[in-house]
Protein backbone atom coordinates (compact mmCIF):
# COMPACT_ATOMS: atom_id res chain seq x y z
CA UNK A 1 0.00 0.00 0.00
CA UNK A 2 1.38 3.37 -1.00
CA UNK A 3 -0.98 5.48 1.09
CA UNK A 4 -3.70 7.92 0.03
CA UNK A 5 -3.67 9.49 -3.39
CA UNK A 6 -2.51 13.05 -3.86
CA UNK A 7 -4.68 15.15 -6.13
CA UNK A 8 -3.98 18.64 -7.46
CA UNK A 9 -6.25 20.94 -9.49
CA UNK A 10 -4.94 23.60 -11.87
CA UNK A 11 -6.78 25.71 -14.49
CA UNK A 12 -6.24 25.08 -18.21
CA UNK A 13 -4.78 28.52 -18.83
CA UNK A 14 -3.02 28.58 -22.21
CA UNK A 15 -0.89 31.53 -21.07
CA UNK A 16 0.96 29.01 -18.90
CA UNK A 17 2.39 27.36 -22.02
CA UNK A 18 5.91 28.38 -23.08
CA UNK A 19 4.86 29.08 -26.68
CA UNK A 20 2.73 31.92 -25.36
CA UNK A 21 5.38 33.51 -23.17
CA UNK A 22 5.72 37.27 -23.36
CA UNK A 23 8.55 39.38 -21.99
CA UNK A 24 6.43 39.87 -18.88
CA UNK A 25 4.41 36.99 -17.38
CA UNK A 26 0.72 37.94 -17.01
CA UNK A 27 0.07 34.86 -14.85
CA UNK A 28 3.16 34.83 -12.64
CA UNK A 29 1.26 34.30 -9.37
CA UNK A 30 -0.93 31.58 -10.87
CA UNK A 31 2.12 29.90 -12.37
CA UNK A 32 3.89 29.88 -9.01
CA UNK A 33 0.82 28.36 -7.36
CA UNK A 34 0.58 25.67 -10.05
CA UNK A 35 4.24 24.80 -9.64
CA UNK A 36 3.85 24.48 -5.89
CA UNK A 37 0.82 22.20 -6.16
CA UNK A 38 2.22 20.03 -8.95
CA UNK A 39 5.53 19.73 -7.11
CA UNK A 40 3.63 18.20 -4.20
CA UNK A 41 2.50 15.26 -6.38
CA UNK A 42 4.41 11.98 -6.70
CA UNK A 43 6.56 10.91 -9.62
CA UNK A 44 3.83 9.08 -11.52
CA UNK A 45 0.83 11.25 -12.26
CA UNK A 46 -2.47 10.48 -13.96
CA UNK A 47 -3.86 13.48 -15.82
CA UNK A 48 -7.60 14.09 -15.79
CA UNK A 49 -8.30 16.80 -18.36
CA UNK A 50 -9.74 17.79 -21.74
CA UNK A 51 -7.24 17.98 -24.68
CA UNK A 52 -6.23 21.61 -24.04
CA UNK A 53 -5.94 20.95 -20.33
CA UNK A 54 -3.77 17.93 -21.05
CA UNK A 55 -1.27 20.20 -22.83
CA UNK A 56 -1.14 22.50 -19.81
CA UNK A 57 -0.73 19.48 -17.51
CA UNK A 58 2.07 18.05 -19.65
CA UNK A 59 3.92 21.35 -19.51
CA UNK A 60 3.56 21.74 -15.75
CA UNK A 61 4.61 18.14 -15.09
CA UNK A 62 7.68 18.68 -17.25
CA UNK A 63 8.52 21.95 -15.53
CA UNK A 64 8.37 20.79 -11.92
CA UNK A 65 10.44 18.07 -10.25
CA UNK A 66 8.55 15.55 -8.06
CA UNK A 67 9.46 12.79 -5.63
CA UNK A 68 7.80 9.83 -3.93
CA UNK A 69 5.49 6.99 -4.88
CA UNK A 70 2.13 8.41 -3.76
CA UNK A 71 -0.54 7.69 -6.38
CA UNK A 72 -1.10 11.08 -7.93
CA UNK A 73 -3.65 12.85 -10.12
CA UNK A 74 -3.47 16.20 -11.83
CA UNK A 75 -6.92 17.56 -12.59
CA UNK A 76 -7.21 20.43 -15.06
CA UNK A 77 -10.38 22.48 -14.83
CA UNK A 78 -11.60 25.97 -14.02
CA UNK A 79 -14.71 27.97 -13.26
CA UNK A 80 -16.69 30.36 -15.42
CA UNK A 81 -15.17 32.65 -18.04
CA UNK A 82 -18.25 34.89 -17.90
CA UNK A 83 -17.67 36.63 -14.59
CA UNK A 84 -17.39 40.26 -15.76
CA UNK A 85 -18.01 42.65 -18.63
CA UNK A 86 -14.37 42.24 -19.69
CA UNK A 87 -14.39 38.45 -19.33
CA UNK A 88 -13.88 36.36 -22.48
CA UNK A 89 -17.55 35.33 -22.45
CA UNK A 90 -18.83 38.70 -21.18
CA UNK A 91 -20.93 38.91 -18.02
CA UNK A 92 -23.45 36.24 -17.13
CA UNK A 93 -25.23 36.94 -13.87
CA UNK A 94 -25.25 33.25 -12.99
CA UNK A 95 -21.47 32.89 -13.09
CA UNK A 96 -20.72 34.13 -9.59
CA UNK A 97 -23.21 31.81 -7.96
CA UNK A 98 -22.09 28.85 -10.04
CA UNK A 99 -18.44 29.40 -9.11
CA UNK A 100 -19.24 29.98 -5.45
CA UNK A 101 -21.13 26.70 -5.25
CA UNK A 102 -18.50 24.80 -7.20
CA UNK A 103 -15.71 26.29 -5.08
CA UNK A 104 -17.48 25.35 -1.88
CA UNK A 105 -17.95 21.79 -3.14
CA UNK A 106 -14.27 21.52 -4.05
CA UNK A 107 -13.25 22.71 -0.58
CA UNK A 108 -15.50 20.01 0.85
CA UNK A 109 -13.83 17.35 -1.29
CA UNK A 110 -16.58 16.99 -3.90
CA UNK A 111 -15.97 17.19 -7.66
CA UNK A 112 -19.68 17.20 -8.46
CA UNK A 113 -20.58 19.76 -11.12
CA UNK A 114 -23.54 20.65 -13.35
CA UNK A 115 -21.88 20.07 -16.72
CA UNK A 116 -24.70 21.63 -18.75
CA UNK A 117 -24.69 24.88 -16.81
CA UNK A 118 -20.90 24.81 -16.88
CA UNK A 119 -21.00 24.76 -20.69
CA UNK A 120 -23.34 27.76 -20.75
CA UNK A 121 -21.02 29.66 -18.43
CA UNK A 122 -17.82 28.77 -20.31
CA UNK A 123 -16.50 26.77 -17.37
CA UNK A 124 -14.05 24.02 -18.38
CA UNK A 125 -15.01 21.16 -16.09
CA UNK A 126 -14.28 17.95 -17.97
CA UNK A 127 -11.36 17.27 -15.63
CA UNK A 128 -13.71 17.54 -12.65
CA UNK A 129 -16.21 15.11 -14.23
CA UNK A 130 -13.39 12.61 -14.73
CA UNK A 131 -12.14 13.16 -11.19
CA UNK A 132 -15.65 12.55 -9.84
CA UNK A 133 -15.63 9.12 -11.48
CA UNK A 134 -12.08 8.19 -10.46
CA UNK A 135 -11.70 9.55 -6.95
CA UNK A 136 -13.50 9.31 -3.64
CA UNK A 137 -12.99 10.08 0.02
CA UNK A 138 -11.17 13.34 -0.73
CA UNK A 139 -10.15 15.87 1.89
CA UNK A 140 -8.85 19.32 1.15
CA UNK A 141 -5.10 19.59 1.76
CA UNK A 142 -4.60 23.18 0.65
CA UNK A 143 -5.72 26.10 -1.52
CA UNK A 144 -2.83 27.63 -3.47
CA UNK A 145 -4.86 30.05 -5.58
CA UNK A 146 -8.46 31.28 -5.76
CA UNK A 147 -9.00 34.33 -7.96
CA UNK A 148 -10.42 35.57 -11.27
CA UNK A 149 -7.84 38.06 -12.61
CA UNK A 150 -9.27 38.06 -16.16
CA UNK A 151 -12.91 37.37 -15.43
CA UNK A 152 -12.21 33.63 -15.38
CA UNK A 153 -12.34 31.72 -12.10
CA UNK A 154 -9.13 29.84 -11.35
CA UNK A 155 -8.47 27.47 -8.48
CA UNK A 156 -5.28 25.72 -7.56
CA UNK A 157 -6.11 23.19 -4.84
CA UNK A 158 -4.78 19.99 -3.30
CA UNK A 159 -6.58 16.99 -1.80
CA UNK A 160 -5.73 13.63 -0.36
CA UNK A 161 -8.16 10.92 -1.48
CA UNK A 162 -8.81 7.40 -0.25
CA UNK A 163 -9.42 5.92 -3.70
CA UNK B 1 27.09 37.22 -33.56
CA UNK B 2 27.15 39.29 -30.41
CA UNK B 3 27.49 42.96 -31.21
CA UNK B 4 30.03 44.86 -29.14
CA UNK B 5 30.18 48.63 -29.07
CA UNK B 6 33.25 49.46 -27.03
CA UNK B 7 32.41 48.63 -23.41
CA UNK B 8 28.91 47.41 -24.20
CA UNK B 9 27.81 44.03 -25.58
CA UNK B 10 24.39 43.26 -27.03
CA UNK B 11 22.63 39.97 -27.72
CA UNK B 12 22.26 38.62 -31.24
CA UNK B 13 18.63 39.56 -31.52
CA UNK B 14 18.80 42.95 -29.80
CA UNK B 15 17.82 46.11 -31.65
CA UNK B 16 19.38 49.41 -30.68
CA UNK B 17 18.06 52.94 -30.89
CA UNK B 18 20.85 55.42 -31.51
CA UNK B 19 19.70 58.93 -30.71
CA UNK B 20 21.16 61.82 -32.67
CA UNK B 21 22.76 64.55 -30.55
CA UNK B 22 24.00 67.51 -32.53
CA UNK B 23 26.62 69.86 -31.16
CA UNK B 24 26.08 72.01 -34.18
CA UNK B 25 24.47 75.39 -34.79
CA UNK B 26 23.03 74.41 -38.15
CA UNK B 27 21.92 70.77 -38.49
CA UNK B 28 18.86 70.39 -40.68
CA UNK B 29 16.41 68.98 -38.18
CA UNK B 30 17.05 70.75 -34.89
CA UNK B 31 18.62 73.93 -36.32
CA UNK B 32 20.93 74.50 -33.40
CA UNK B 33 18.58 73.55 -30.58
CA UNK B 34 21.36 71.57 -28.87
CA UNK B 35 24.27 73.72 -30.01
CA UNK B 36 25.13 74.79 -26.45
CA UNK B 37 26.91 72.02 -24.57
CA UNK B 38 24.41 72.12 -21.72
CA UNK B 39 21.56 71.76 -24.19
CA UNK B 40 23.30 68.83 -25.85
CA UNK B 41 23.81 67.20 -22.46
CA UNK B 42 20.12 67.73 -21.63
CA UNK B 43 19.23 66.07 -24.93
CA UNK B 44 21.40 63.07 -23.90
CA UNK B 45 19.62 62.82 -20.55
CA UNK B 46 16.24 62.99 -22.31
CA UNK B 47 16.98 60.27 -24.85
CA UNK B 48 18.47 58.03 -22.16
CA UNK B 49 15.25 58.41 -20.18
CA UNK B 50 13.35 57.54 -23.35
CA UNK B 51 15.31 54.30 -23.66
CA UNK B 52 17.99 55.00 -26.23
CA UNK B 53 20.83 52.49 -25.97
CA UNK B 54 23.27 54.63 -27.96
CA UNK B 55 23.81 58.33 -28.57
CA UNK B 56 25.51 59.60 -31.70
CA UNK B 57 27.23 62.88 -30.99
CA UNK B 58 28.18 65.01 -33.97
CA UNK B 59 30.04 68.28 -34.23
CA UNK B 60 29.62 68.97 -37.95
CA UNK B 61 26.44 69.01 -39.92
CA UNK B 62 26.39 66.65 -42.87
CA UNK B 63 25.31 69.15 -45.50
CA UNK B 64 27.65 71.75 -46.97
CA UNK B 65 28.17 74.82 -44.85
CA UNK B 66 30.65 76.75 -42.82
CA UNK B 67 34.03 75.07 -42.66
CA UNK B 68 34.60 73.37 -39.31
CA UNK B 69 38.27 72.71 -38.70
CA UNK B 70 39.70 69.86 -36.71
CA UNK B 71 40.34 71.94 -33.59
CA UNK B 72 36.83 73.36 -33.67
CA UNK B 73 35.31 69.91 -34.14
CA UNK B 74 37.26 68.60 -31.15
CA UNK B 75 36.20 71.50 -28.99
CA UNK B 76 32.57 70.76 -29.83
CA UNK B 77 32.55 67.06 -29.02
CA UNK B 78 35.41 65.89 -26.76
CA UNK B 79 34.31 67.52 -23.51
CA UNK B 80 30.70 66.51 -24.12
CA UNK B 81 31.73 62.89 -24.63
CA UNK B 82 33.68 62.93 -21.37
CA UNK B 83 30.74 64.43 -19.51
CA UNK B 84 28.27 61.90 -20.95
CA UNK B 85 30.67 59.04 -20.23
CA UNK B 86 30.84 60.01 -16.57
CA UNK B 87 27.11 60.63 -16.16
CA UNK B 88 25.82 57.60 -18.10
CA UNK B 89 28.21 54.64 -17.70
CA UNK B 90 25.66 52.22 -19.19
CA UNK B 91 25.18 54.22 -22.37
CA UNK B 92 27.04 53.46 -25.59
CA UNK B 93 28.52 56.65 -27.00
CA UNK B 94 29.03 57.04 -30.72
CA UNK B 95 30.69 60.02 -32.35
CA UNK B 96 29.85 61.02 -35.88
CA UNK B 97 33.18 62.01 -37.42
CA UNK B 98 35.29 61.17 -40.41
CA UNK B 99 38.54 62.54 -38.94
CA UNK B 100 40.95 60.08 -37.34
CA UNK B 101 42.43 62.74 -35.08
CA UNK B 102 39.02 63.65 -33.70
CA UNK B 103 38.22 59.95 -33.35
CA UNK B 104 41.36 59.46 -31.29
CA UNK B 105 40.43 62.30 -28.94
CA UNK B 106 36.83 61.19 -28.40
CA UNK B 107 37.86 57.58 -27.79
CA UNK B 108 40.29 58.79 -25.12
CA UNK B 109 37.33 60.67 -23.60
CA UNK B 110 35.14 57.56 -23.52
CA UNK B 111 33.51 57.02 -26.92
CA UNK B 112 32.50 53.46 -27.87
CA UNK B 113 31.77 53.87 -31.57
CA UNK B 114 33.19 55.89 -34.42
CA UNK B 115 30.36 56.51 -36.87
CA UNK B 116 32.13 57.29 -40.09
CA UNK B 117 29.24 58.73 -42.04
CA UNK B 118 31.53 59.61 -44.93
CA UNK B 119 32.59 56.10 -45.82
CA UNK B 120 36.28 56.04 -45.03
CA UNK B 121 37.33 59.47 -46.26
CA UNK B 122 40.16 59.37 -43.71
CA UNK B 123 41.81 55.94 -44.07
CA UNK B 124 43.39 56.13 -40.60
CA UNK B 125 40.05 56.16 -38.80
CA UNK B 126 40.01 52.35 -38.64
CA UNK B 127 43.46 52.34 -37.03
CA UNK B 128 42.15 54.63 -34.31
CA UNK B 129 39.15 52.36 -33.77
CA UNK B 130 41.45 49.35 -33.50
CA UNK B 131 43.83 51.08 -31.10
CA UNK B 132 40.98 51.98 -28.74
CA UNK B 133 39.06 48.72 -29.28
CA UNK B 134 35.91 50.59 -30.23
CA UNK B 135 33.34 49.86 -32.91
CA UNK B 136 33.25 51.44 -36.34
CA UNK B 137 30.28 52.12 -38.62
CA UNK B 138 31.19 51.57 -42.27
CA UNK B 139 28.94 53.60 -44.54
CA UNK B 140 28.37 53.75 -48.27
CA UNK B 141 28.58 57.17 -49.87
CA UNK B 142 29.52 56.30 -53.44
CA UNK B 143 32.92 57.84 -52.86
CA UNK B 144 31.79 61.42 -52.48
CA UNK B 145 33.79 64.03 -50.60
CA UNK B 146 32.53 64.74 -47.06
CA UNK B 147 29.86 67.42 -46.78
CA UNK B 148 28.91 67.41 -50.43
CA UNK B 149 25.48 66.75 -51.86
CA UNK B 150 24.92 64.04 -54.47
CA UNK B 151 24.85 65.39 -58.01
CA UNK B 152 23.87 63.18 -60.93
CA UNK B 153 25.33 60.08 -59.29
CA UNK B 154 24.27 56.87 -60.98
CA UNK B 155 24.85 53.22 -60.14
CA UNK B 156 24.44 50.06 -62.17
CA UNK B 157 22.97 48.60 -58.98
CA UNK B 158 22.95 50.83 -55.92
CA UNK B 159 22.44 47.96 -53.48
CA UNK B 160 25.29 45.97 -55.00
CA UNK B 161 27.49 49.05 -54.72
CA UNK B 162 26.44 49.63 -51.12
CA UNK B 163 27.15 46.03 -50.19
CA UNK B 164 30.47 45.87 -52.01
CA UNK B 165 31.75 49.12 -50.55
CA UNK B 166 30.60 48.61 -46.97
CA UNK B 167 31.75 45.00 -46.80
CA UNK B 168 35.13 45.98 -48.23
CA UNK B 169 35.35 48.75 -45.65
CA UNK B 170 34.34 46.28 -42.92
CA UNK B 171 37.03 43.84 -43.96
CA UNK B 172 39.56 46.68 -44.05
CA UNK B 173 38.54 47.59 -40.50
CA UNK B 174 39.01 44.00 -39.33
CA UNK B 175 42.37 43.82 -41.11
CA UNK B 176 43.38 46.99 -39.27
CA UNK B 177 42.60 45.29 -35.97
CA UNK B 178 39.02 46.28 -35.19
CA UNK B 179 37.22 43.38 -33.49
CA UNK B 180 34.93 41.56 -35.94
CA UNK B 181 32.00 41.84 -33.50
CA UNK B 182 32.49 45.62 -33.47
CA UNK B 183 31.97 46.37 -37.13
CA UNK B 184 28.63 47.70 -38.41
CA UNK B 185 27.61 48.55 -41.98
CA UNK B 186 25.27 51.35 -43.07
CA UNK B 187 23.88 51.90 -46.58
CA UNK B 188 23.68 55.63 -45.75
CA UNK B 189 20.36 56.76 -47.12
CA UNK B 190 20.61 60.09 -49.00
CA UNK B 191 24.43 60.05 -48.90
CA UNK B 192 25.60 59.84 -52.50
CA UNK B 193 22.06 58.84 -53.40
CA UNK B 194 19.00 60.32 -54.97
CA UNK B 195 15.57 59.47 -53.61
CA UNK B 196 15.12 56.53 -55.98
CA UNK B 197 18.40 55.08 -54.72
CA UNK B 198 17.39 55.44 -51.08
CA UNK B 199 14.00 53.86 -51.73
CA UNK B 200 15.65 50.91 -53.48
CA UNK B 201 18.14 50.47 -50.65
CA UNK B 202 15.21 50.42 -48.24
CA UNK B 203 13.24 47.95 -50.35
CA UNK B 204 16.25 45.62 -50.68
CA UNK B 205 17.79 46.10 -47.24
CA UNK B 206 17.51 42.36 -46.62
CA UNK B 207 20.37 41.86 -49.07
CA UNK B 208 22.62 43.94 -46.82
CA UNK B 209 21.47 42.07 -43.74
CA UNK B 210 22.28 38.80 -45.52
CA UNK B 211 25.97 39.76 -45.56
CA UNK B 212 25.99 38.87 -41.86
CA UNK B 213 27.36 42.25 -40.78
CA UNK B 214 25.00 44.09 -38.43
CA UNK B 215 23.22 46.84 -40.35
CA UNK B 216 22.63 50.40 -39.12
CA UNK B 217 20.04 52.55 -40.85
CA UNK B 218 19.86 56.32 -40.66
CA UNK B 219 16.48 57.32 -42.05
CA UNK B 220 15.30 59.97 -39.70
CA UNK B 221 13.46 62.84 -41.39
CA UNK B 222 15.73 62.65 -44.42
CA UNK B 223 15.12 64.14 -47.85
CA UNK B 224 14.18 60.82 -49.45
CA UNK B 225 11.23 60.72 -47.05
CA UNK B 226 10.45 64.36 -47.69
CA UNK B 227 10.59 64.01 -51.48
CA UNK B 228 8.57 60.80 -51.47
CA UNK B 229 5.74 62.41 -49.51
CA UNK B 230 6.36 66.03 -50.55
CA UNK B 231 6.71 67.10 -46.95
CA UNK B 232 9.11 69.52 -45.30
CA UNK B 233 11.37 68.78 -42.34
CA UNK B 234 9.12 68.62 -39.30
CA UNK B 235 6.41 66.62 -41.07
CA UNK B 236 8.36 63.50 -41.94
CA UNK B 237 7.91 61.33 -38.85
CA UNK B 238 5.23 59.06 -40.30
CA UNK B 239 7.25 58.47 -43.45
CA UNK B 240 10.37 57.88 -41.37
CA UNK B 241 8.57 55.28 -39.28
CA UNK B 242 7.22 53.54 -42.38
CA UNK B 243 10.77 53.22 -43.71
CA UNK B 244 11.90 52.13 -40.25
CA UNK B 245 9.31 49.35 -40.26
CA UNK B 246 10.50 48.06 -43.62
CA UNK B 247 14.12 48.05 -42.46
CA UNK B 248 13.17 46.36 -39.20
CA UNK B 249 11.34 43.60 -41.05
CA UNK B 250 14.50 43.09 -43.10
CA UNK B 251 16.52 42.79 -39.90
CA UNK B 252 18.36 46.09 -39.37
CA UNK B 253 19.93 46.18 -35.91
CA UNK B 254 20.65 49.86 -35.17
CA UNK B 255 18.37 52.83 -35.90
CA UNK B 256 19.90 56.31 -35.87
CA UNK B 257 17.05 58.65 -35.08
CA UNK B 258 15.73 61.93 -33.79
CA UNK B 259 12.54 60.43 -32.27
CA UNK B 260 13.45 57.70 -29.79
CA UNK B 261 10.07 56.67 -28.38
CA UNK B 262 8.29 56.35 -31.72
CA UNK B 263 11.19 54.46 -33.23
CA UNK B 264 11.43 52.02 -30.33
CA UNK B 265 7.71 51.23 -30.58
CA UNK B 266 7.93 50.75 -34.35
CA UNK B 267 10.98 48.50 -34.17
CA UNK B 268 9.60 46.43 -31.28
CA UNK B 269 6.29 45.97 -33.07
CA UNK B 270 7.93 44.85 -36.30
CA UNK B 271 10.48 42.67 -34.50
CA UNK B 272 7.57 40.90 -32.81
CA UNK B 273 5.67 40.53 -36.10
CA UNK B 274 8.83 38.97 -37.51
CA UNK B 275 8.86 36.50 -34.63
CA UNK B 276 12.14 37.76 -33.18
CA UNK B 277 10.72 39.32 -30.02
CA UNK B 278 7.88 38.06 -27.80
CA UNK B 279 5.04 40.46 -27.03
CA UNK B 280 5.54 42.40 -23.82
CA UNK B 281 2.55 40.78 -22.14
CA UNK B 282 0.07 38.51 -23.92
CA UNK B 283 -3.15 37.30 -22.31
CA UNK B 284 -5.87 37.97 -24.90
CA UNK B 285 -7.58 34.67 -25.72
CA UNK B 286 -5.14 32.80 -23.48
CA UNK B 287 -6.89 33.27 -20.13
Amino acid sequence: MTGPARVALVPGVLALLPEHAGLDDPVAALRAACHAAVGWLGRDVTVLADPQGARVAAHLLGAVGREGDAPSYLVVANGSARRSEKAPGHLDGRAAGFDAALGAGLRAGSFEVDADLAAELWASVEGLVLAGRELGGCRLAGVDYDDDPFGVQYWVMRWTCES
Amino acid sequence: MTLRLGRHSFADDATLVMAIVNRTPDSFYDRGATWAEDKAFERVATVVAQGAEVVDIGGIKAAPGEEVGEAEERSRVVDLVARVREAFPGLAISVDTWRASVGDAVCAAGADVLNDAWGGADPELVDVAAAHDVAVVCTHTGGVTPRTRPYRIEYDDVVRAAIDDTVAYAERAVAAGVARESVVIDPAHDFGKNTFHSLEVTRRLGEMVATGWPVLVSLSNKDFVGETLDLPVGQRLTGTLAATAVCALAGARIYRVHEVVETRQTVDMVWSIAGRRPPRRAIRGLQ
